[in-house]
């Protein structure tokens, strides 16, 4: 290493992208400085709250007045909870020192520690499918996808390999099967539903085990346990069970003695050289000491979340574009998208009074998208996929104002099954859902906060009819009783899935990004998490931002040792 | 079985959402302040709670302490609104209990003290219905307005009645307890392995709800 603030490359971010572009970059023999805004966050050591059980908590994992009024935004979902906000764990980012503006309401939930989301991602991995990447340009939708599957395909074979994603192959176009872990097993209902379904819709709807990155073998080459049935990911996995960056990728990475990383510094510009029309590094604050630090390196590499990948663009170059670096075409900061749910079906289910479920399994049933495919046409564009599954809770059998020993002895035995689907929805990019810099507004080391001016449009409203009344009616057909849908609302952002700000496209006119993630204006910078996104289709995004983390790491050293960059 | 199951059986049990800390909604009510529960009435917070889920052969909400959990929660979770029906309940319990026995909660035999609750469940439920209705109309003007947000500022113009709040706190604590959880219920820590078939008979115990 030249000197201490010289690299190879800068990587922003430690959560799925910023971990695969890390381990990715250092196996390929670059020297690696790693920025994360959070603190540092050591595997399995750190994970205090992962054995504890729900007694040790004094509000039993419920939630406080004081976590209500500590954060804001967190508190309008399920995140917020005591076992996930005390002294021992507190992943999720502090609503008070990260503040930001809500021109429509944004439900905006960051982890800002070492691993980011990668420790709190709900492990659902799917592939994008040949349609998710030709639809914007065959229905005029935003801009064309510069990458088509079978660009990408190689790259997912290659993420799934390493990170473990346990599914069945199903053989199917709408879900393009991967390379799997043994499949978790769907339990005695959920099977017999699956069945009914693919009888009803003749083939033409499947229902099969959700796919998801929980390893069923164990991984003894990143000393990696296989899945022990806990459902408690995130409280962090100490048998590395599921895919994290602390599990998986920073491990890797640090062990080709490349990688240095530097926790509790918030990236605030990337560093341009206009005369070379390429980066030079990037600036950094430490959020304890406000010291403001200079690294430098060939190549950038920005993960640090989709919304704050762009605002580090915004805050950059400004000095030759205003708007920040890659705003030439207009479009950063534009085509917010999410993943639009809370809205579905349930019912019981009558019978299996002798079956019962041991284990606590991490992953669901999935439904692939059915709309808008092959002969279907419905009144909106693109489509939904559900996640769901069968349960048996106890007490639905109580009779009403029953106390004592009886009300005792009848929650204490298994009750109904019921079984439930939640679907979620593509959201189409639009440019007037946008986010901008608010310069009138700071956070807690006096940096600009991001303003949203997001909100669900006429497509996606439309596709949520069908999303309740599709998941009623596939219920019924599997003979589920006293089924009923719900809409409960969506908020922007509620789906975690945040994706687009850097769209990559075709044209430097139009798009932020070129189909290997480089920024039009500079070319050494990449922008791998969900910022690049084109279009969101319907299946959770984590397993694409790998795959094409890993192609623009490995065309960034091919780039660099061509002497292009 | 797991945290929303057991939601979903709280709100079965006692006609409405848990109150408390787990609603997304509750951003503009005001905050709960510091309230004071004496020992007696934990210990009398204590009976009520054994009444609705009594020691049989495994321990019942006594032991689990659910007395003193009730004031954590209550103390920490409630909104002011809700820390205020639940207060004045204890007395509300002994007035009633007075009128149907003729004396206090404490002095009451077993039976009589059953017979009091589900007087006051039945009482509770009508509550419950209305703040049901109240909810769902509420929700029903959003949506007729175009609002298609998940709601956020709802206050429940009817409010809580004592004894759901106590019921649902008994169930919540006791089930949540170490006792309830591995003595009444069944729990394993670490599974190791899943068969979504496994037998079961009726009796068998249940699974503790997971975290």
């Amino acid at each position: 290493m030249p000197d201490n603030n010289t690299f190879d490359a800068i990587v922003v971010g430690s959560g799925i992208s910023g971990g695969w572009a890390a381990k990715e970059l250092t196996e390929k023999g670059l020297k690696v400085l790693l920025l994360e805004r959070g603190k540092n966050i050591e595997h399995i050591k750190d994970y205090k709250n992962t054995t504890k059980e729900v007694w040790d908590f004094p509000h039993r994992n419920g939630r406080t007045q004081q976590e209500i009024n500590d954060y804001p935004h967190l508190k309008r979902d399920y995140p917020l909870r005591e076992s996930m906000a005390d002294d021992n764990w507190s992943p999720w980012a502090s609503d008070k020192d990260n503040p930001y503006t809500e021109i429509k309401r944004y439900d905006w939930f960051r982890g800002y520690i070492l691993g980011g989301r990668s420790l709190l991602w709900g492990r659902q991995s799917y592939r994008f499918n040949k349609w998710d990447f030709e639809a914007n340009a065959k229905e005029g939708i935003g801009v064309d996808w510069p990458v088509r599957y079978d660009d990408i395909a190689p790259w997912y074979s290659y993420a799934e390999r390493f990170a473990g994603i346990q599914g069945t192959k199903e053989g199917l176009d709408v879900l393009p099967d991967g390379e799997f872990l043994p499949g978790m097993e769907m339990n005695v209902v959920e099977k017999d539903v699956a069945a009914k379904i693919k009888d009803h819709y003749q083939g033409k709807r499947h229902m099969f085990i959700g796919r998801s990155a929980n390893i069923t073998q164990p991984k003894p080459e990143q000393n990696r346990v296989n899945c022990q049935y806990r459902n408690r990911c995130w409280y962090g996995c100490p048998f590395g069970a599921y895919f994290s960056s602390n599990a998986a990728t920073l491990p890797v990475a640090m062990k080709t003695g490349n990688l240095t990383i530097e926790a509790d510094k918030i990236a605030t510009q990337v560093l341009y050289d206009k005369d070379k029309k390429k980066a030079t590094g990037v600036e950094a604050l430490d959020t304890n000491t406000n010291k403001t630090y200079t690294y430098n390196a060939k190549i950038v590499f920005l993960c640090a979340s989709t919304f704050n990948s762009t605002w580090i663009l915004m805050n950059s170059a400004t000095n030759i574009w205003p708007d920040g670096l890659g705003s030439s075409s207009g479009e950063l900061g534009h085509n917010v998208m999410d993943h639009h749910l809370k809205v579905g079906a349930g019912g019981t289910v009558e019978g299996y009074q002798d079956k019962y479920i041991w284990g606590r399994r991490p992953t669901g049933v999935y439904i692939p998208r059915f709309r808008n495919i092959y002969d279907d046409k419905r009144d909106y564009l693109r489509g939904f996929g559900y996640q769901g599954g069968a349960n048996r809770g106890r007490g639905l059998q109580v009779p009403e104002f029953t106390l004592g020993a009886e009300l005792k002895d009848a929650l204490s035995e298994a009750g109904s099954w019921s079984m439930g689907l939640g679907g979620f929805g593509e959201i189409l990019p639009d440019h007037s859902n946008k986010i901008s810099l608010d310069k009138n507004k700071k956070d807690k080391w006096g940096l600009p906060v991001l303003a949203f001016d997001v909100e669900l449009k006429e497509n996606e409203i439309k596709m949520r009819k069908d999303m309740a009344n599709d998941a009623a009616e596939m219920l019924e057909a599997a003979g589920v009783k006293n089924v009923h849908t719900y809409d409960t609302g969506y908020a922007h952002g509620m789906g975690i899935h945040e994706m687009g700000t850097a769209r990559m496209g075709r044209d430097s006119k139009t798009s932020v990004l070129n189909g290997f993630n480089q920024v039009w204006d500079a070319q050494n910078v990449f922008v791998t998490d969900g910022s690049f996104m084109t279009s969101s289709s319907c299946v959770n995004p984590s397993l694409t931002y790998m795959a094409f983390t890993a192609r623009a790491a490995d065309h960034a050293v091919s780039e660099l040792k061509k002497g292009n960059l | 079985m797991e945290r929303r199951e057991l939601l979903k059986m709280i709100a079965l049990a006692t006609g409405g959402a848990l109150v408390g800390g787990e609603l997304f909604f509750s951003g503009c009510k005001s905050t709960g302040g510091p309230v004071t529960f004496t020992p007696e009435t934990i210990a009398f917070l204590d009976e009520v709670a054994e009444t609705i889920i009594p020691a049989t052969s495994t321990p019942g909400a006594k032991a689990a302490q659910v007395g003193e959990f009730m004031k954590v929660y209550v103390t920490d979770c409630y909104d002011a609104d809700d820390q205020k029906a639940f207060l004045e309940g204890v007395n509300k319990l002994d007035e009633a209990c007075n009128k149907m026995h003729g004396h206090d909660y404490l002095k009451a035999t077993p039976e009589h003290r059953k017979e009091l609750l589900v007087s006051l469940d039945k009482e509770a439920k009508t509550v419950q219905d209305q703040r049901k209705k109240a909810y769902d109309d509420f929700v029903k003007a959003e949506r007729a307005k175009g609002n298609i947000l998940p709601i956020m500022d709802f206050k429940n113009p009817v409010a809580s009645h004592y004894f759901t709040l106590m019921k649902q706190l008994t169930l919540l604590g006791f089930f949540t307890s170490k006792t309830g959880a591995t003595e009444t219920l069944r729990h394993i820590q670490v599974p190791g392995k899943y068969d979504g078939a496994l037998p079961y008979k009726k009796g068998d115990k249940a699974w503790a709800d997971s975290i």
